[in-house]
């Protein structure tokens, strides 16, 4: 029998350019011990723990997770780490939810970071070699494509680069937090690889977040709302073949249409709340709704001009300032699901969506291969 | 077994593969992999589609690229695109993954895989960077010398001798002859082997495992699905993972205490084994670990040869379940244990407790 | 049922070598600086968990993972071997240049052991039990080296001087990894392709897709590719889309000026050439449709050492654009 599952506990760190006041330990417990303050538990209450970053040369230490054992709480109990690109976040928390829905343990710790001021994102992105031409430069291409197919106009990207920075001014986690930003600014911010501007991108952050993952019996401890798990699913595909189509890649749409399925929604636009996507650069919040069939084709930058993703729309897309603001790589799969988590929750504090009922989660990474994606509910599933 | 045994007793191992461990492999991480994964679907007699779920497990640094898995979902046959995860760790651990995946009851089929060249780098300078950062890597502290202070503490101990490691390589060298795909094998001479000079006093250079190079992949299948695709399907008893705090200078190093609790855990009982495979990195460590799992005198370890025959880092945990899940599959065993390690001087441990029917 | 993978594995034959190099910075936080900071001024510390003195100090106990109040005390200087092994061959990233001992030496006052080195002349020397004490390096920056080897006997030896004013927070790590990665055949017949000035891939006999000359099998078919496999393409394609790239500066990076790369569509067949550099196009003027031709590197060029290839690029024919609009959709 499967057990049902949620969220009881999340924490976060505060997002900066370079946490030089704690050790890579430090950071980490730093979420951790907020997740359990949280949940009100201790780690004698955790049965197992799963890790999740993006690559060891980011910090330059080979499987980190092995050095973090005891002071993450580990010692004695299973430590499991994921590393699945920029989606780990979202992996690792899927990983843990199987050790409870399983029954093989009641309670789970999910912990993912990366602490990338310790080296040099752009430098492990490039293989350590000259003319790395960066996860930009790689999307780049991609984001024209869907400008050409879509005819979106340019301010697109400028929308929806102001309105996640501006959500992030109400989140006191995040990285950018910039309240006065005019679409006038991020226009003349740089071109940093076309179409993207300075303003479209995201940050390179140091950080970590922790979500605690149990049982109904642990749901039904917990001293604040529990998020549900309604619905779990990874995919993953080549990321390179004669013919693939990196705008709307099919592991994606599979994905979503898994945990649609899941959770029993067919029309997500309508029955989906708020939603955390994983949005590095902002033509991506465009691409993702389509890419998930929350818009139709061409439709998506039409929910942006429209403001129906803003913090107040129809269908808000990352009110906590999403990826664009904060990005911690390893973490930021995790955090759209705490983040998604704290909606169904109410527990969002200024940048709480009203009434949000069902969040969709979802993280990518590689070269937009691999996604995580979960639909959290406020209630139980039947 | 009842059919309404919960999901853990009901997933069996039935297909499986493995390359030859070699010292210097010219065909890369996946290009060993495609064929091998190609080989345990055959074996399961099963087709691509079949599987509902994919683990890998591997190590970006053993060949530099800081995505270097993502070139692994090429053998995965990810396209059209399929339910994936990845450990950066031991093929082991990926097992351990998919084996929890199945049991949600949704899927029948897994596939985990590992896969790992250790011939591109020196594994003293990659493993060093393994250890705590700020008290250990800095000293450039390697893993043979490690293994040499273990040794030594084992000895001070009382617990072993320079005799006993040779005898474990012996052992190790002879029953490797019998492993196609072995690197080191042979008859060798206990007196002769303490003739050889200390590589890292204690330790001789054979105490020590071989830079190998490999890839292994396993299919898992649930209940009747498992039945209806092995004659004999080696089933999973139990499966459990547990480990210690990291610095070596806080733990019992003579002593391997989260094995102990992995194979309680995993459900071994202290009943008799026909086979156990261990992952004894090096000589002294083999000796540790039957302690800690409480083998006696007799018990058949590393029929294979174990990692000092073959030590492709991040594949030899999953072979070592692989060795043990063949003899119960041909028919040779019918109660197997196998062990897989991660992390400095045993600091990680994980036991799988297989059984025929 | 069983199968055993009996192919035979080829050896390598030729390989390119490549050291990884990087400079980490690490924070150390509110126990392990102060650490670093007494290793400066030539002390030891730790921290109490219950009865327990553990050096070198953590900020949480190992077992129970419990943050530990900030109760330093001072442990040593001298101490005991409780464990060690000998290197009589040291390399290039061990601490010492002659034979020495990795240790893990129990300081007075501590309950758990620290790993070090211990300087002797010779193993002889070495005992489990023997007592040690701390040589320190004259210039110390707060770091686990700041002891350069443990020694025998009780006192430590000391050295004025060296020492950083203010508190140790970060430390550096240079981080370098050499390695050697197989060139495959595929890979060879690729640069003698291009060396031949001929553009080539590898037609996968089951999908038909054709992949670039050095990739060694078709994903999606798990097809082996080799020089069967070999077909001749077009040197003449449309860019489908671009990015133009603002260098990021890091470690190691050498383009400083903004540079374009294009996505190729080649002539009459399905294959798509991608993140292709553009030679003698400004940047402002690359654009979706632009028709564009191979170039080879000159003879001068091809003697240069240091250039990575001979496909230099792609340069405008001055044919009139294709303006087919779905060409934004074959990016790959």
């Amino acid at each position: 029998m499967n057990e049902r599952c949620a969220i009881v506990g999340v924490g976060q760190t505060h997002f900066k350019k370079r946490r030089d006041d704690v050790s890579i330990a430090g950071l980490l417990r730093e979420a951790i011990d907020r997740a359990l303050a949280d949940a009100e538990l201790t780690l004698r209450d955790i049965d197992a723990v799963v890790i999740g970053k993006a690559p060891d040369a980011f910090e330059g230490i080979v499987m980190p997770e092995i050095f973090l054992a005891d002071a993450v709480g580990a010692t004695n109990k299973p430590l499991l780490r994921v590393h699945t690109a920029g989606s780990v976040g979202g992996s690792t928390l899927v990983v843990g939810a199987h050790h409870v829905i399983t029954g093989i343990h009641g309670t789970v710790l999910t912990v993912a970071w990366e602490k990338q001021s310790e080296g040099n994102a752009q430098w492990g992105l490039a293989g350590g070699r000259s003319g790395g031409i960066g996860a930009g430069g790689a999307f780049a291409p991609w984001m024209r494509a869907y400008i050409q197919q879509s005819g979106a106009p340019d301010y697109i990207g400028w929308m929806v680069a102001v309105k996640d920075r501006r959500n992030a001014a109400k989140n006191p986690y995040a990285h950018l937090k910039m309240p006065d930003i005019t679409l006038e600014k991020v226009k003349e911010s740089p071109m940093l690889w076309d179409p993207i501007r300075f303003h479209e991108s995201c940050p390179s952050s140091d950080g970590a977040c922790a979500a605690i993952v149990t049982n109904e019996e642990g749901a039904k401890r917990a001293p604040r709302p529990p998020a549900w798990i309604h619905g779990l699913s990874v995919r993953s595909e080549l990321g390179q073949f004669p013919g693939r189509n990196p705008v709307r890649p099919q592991a994606g749409v599979e994905c979503a249409h898994d945990v649609y399925r899941q959770a029993g929604i067919t029309d997500p636009r309508s029955q989906i709340d708020m939603a955390e996507l994983y949005v590095p650069f902002s033509w991506y919040e465009p691409m993702w709704l389509e890419g998930h069939d929350i818009a139709g084709p061409g439709e998506g930058w039409k929910m942006v001009d429209t403001g129906e993703t803003d913090l107040g729309g129809a269908f808000p897309v990352n009110p906590s300032g999403g990826v664009l603001s904060t990005n911690a790589i390893g973490a930021s799969g995790m955090v759209r699901f705490a983040e998604a988590a704290q909606q169904v929750r109410g527990l969002a504090g200024e940048h709480q969506v009203d009434g949000v009922r069902t969040a969709l989660a979802q993280a990518y990474g590689g070269a937009a291969q691999y996604f995580a994606m979960g639909v959290l509910r406020n209630t139980p599933p039947e | 077994m009842a059919a309404n045994d919960r999901g853990a007793t009901d997933i069996a191992i039935v297909g499986f593969a493995q390359s030859q461990s070699v010292r210097d492999a010219a065909p890369s991480e996946v290009q060993l992999l495609v064929p091998v994964v190609a080989d345990a679907i055959t074996a399961a007699g099963i087709e691509r589609s079949d599987i509902g779920f994919t683990c890998a497990g591997s190590c970006d640094y053993l060949t530099g690229g800081p995505f270097a898995f993502v070139s692994n979902l090429e053998a995965a046959g990810a396209w059209p695109p399929i339910s994936e995860s990845h450990v950066e760790a031991d093929g082991a651990w990926a097992m351990y993954e998919a084996w929890m995946r199945l049991q949600e009851g949704d899927i029948d089929v897994a596939l985990a895989f590992g896969s790992g060249k250790s011939s591109p780098s020196n594994p003293a300078e990659v493993w060093a960077q393994q250890l705590d950062p700020y008290y250990l890597a800095p000293l450039g502290v390697d893993p043979v010398s490690l293994a040499g202070i273990q040794a030594q503490a084992l000895i001070d101990a009382g617990k072993a001798t320079e005799r006993d490691f040779a005898t474990v390589v012996a052992d190790s060298r002879r029953n490797a002859k019998s492993n196609p795909n072995a690197q080191l094998s042979g008859d060798y001479d206990v007196d002769a082997l303490l003739a050889e000079p200390y590589y890292r006093r204690p330790l001789r250079k054979h105490d020590v495992p071989p830079i190998s190079d490999a890839a292994v992949a396993v299919i898992m299948a649930r209940g009747d699905k498992a039945r209806e695709l092995c004659e004999r399907p080696a089933w999973i008893r139990g499966m459990d993972h547990r480990i210690e705090a990291h610095q070596p200078g806080l733990r019992d190093i003579t002593s391997s205490a989260s094995t102990t609790l992995a194979a309680r855990k995993a459900g071994y009982d202290g009943g008799p084994l026909d086979v156990v495979e261990l992952s004894s990195t090096f000589s002294p460590q083999e000796i540790i670990l039957k302690n800690a799992i409480g083998l006696g005198a007799g018990v058949n370890v590393n029929p294979s040869g174990g990692p000092l025959a073959a030590n492709p880092i991040m594949a030899v945990g999953l072979i070592r379940i692989v060795e043990a899940a063949s003899r119960i599959i041909d028919g040779t065993a019918n109660r197997a244990l196998a062990h897989a390690t991660s992390g400095p001087l045993l600091q990680q441990n994980l036991v799988c407790l297989l059984e025929g029917e | 049922m069983r199968t055993s993978h009996e192919r035979g594995i080829a050896e390598v034959t030729i390989t390119v070598e490549s050291t990884i190099k990087f400079p980490y910075k690490r924070s150390l936080g509110p126990v392990i600086g102060p650490f670093m900071t007494a290793l400066a001024e030539q002390r030891f510390i730790a921290i109490r968990s219950g009865s327990r003195v553990i050096c070198p100090p953590l900020e949480w106990d190992p077992e129970t993972a419990a943050e530990l109040p900030r109760d330093f005390v001072d442990v040593g200087p001298a101490g005991t071997v409780c464990t060690w092994s000998w290197v009589s061959r040291p390399t290039e990233q061990h601490p010492l240049d002659r034979p020495f001992a990795f240790a893990l030496i129990k300081l007075d006052g501590a309950d758990t052991a620290l790993t070090h080195v211990v300087d002797v002349e010779s193993i002889d020397q070495m005992s489990t039990g023997m007592r040690v004490a701390p040589r320190w390096r004259a210039e110390r920056l707060g770091h686990i080296t700041d002891v350069e080897a443990f020694v025998p006997g009780e006192e430590a030896i000391t050295v004025n001087g060296g020492v950083p004013g203010e508190p140790v927070t970060m430390m550096s790590y240079d981080a370098s990894i050499t390695y050697k990665i197989p060139v495959s055949d595929n890979t060879i017949k690729a640069h003698e392709a291009t060396a031949q000035g001929r553009l080539v891939g590898l037609k996968c006999p089951v999908c038909e897709r054709i992949y670039a000359r050095d990739r060694g099998f078709c994903p999606i078919d798990t097809v082996e590719l080799t020089d069967d496999h070999e077909v001749e393409l077009p040197q003449r394609g449309v860019v489908t889309s671009y990015t133009i790239i603002t260098p990021v500066q890091y470690p190691g990076q050498t383009e400083t000026e903004p540079f374009s790369r294009v996505m190729v569509l080649i002539d009459e067949i399905d294959v798509v050439m991608m993140y292709q550099p553009l030679v003698d196009v400004p940047v402002e003027d690359v654009r979706i449709g632009m028709r564009v031709a191979v170039v080879w590197a000159s003879e001068a060029e091809k003697a240069d050492a240091g250039r990575p290839g001979n496909l230099v690029g792609w340069m405008p024919t001055g044919e009139p654009d294709n303006t087919d609009p779905s060409l934004a959709n074959r990016i790959m």
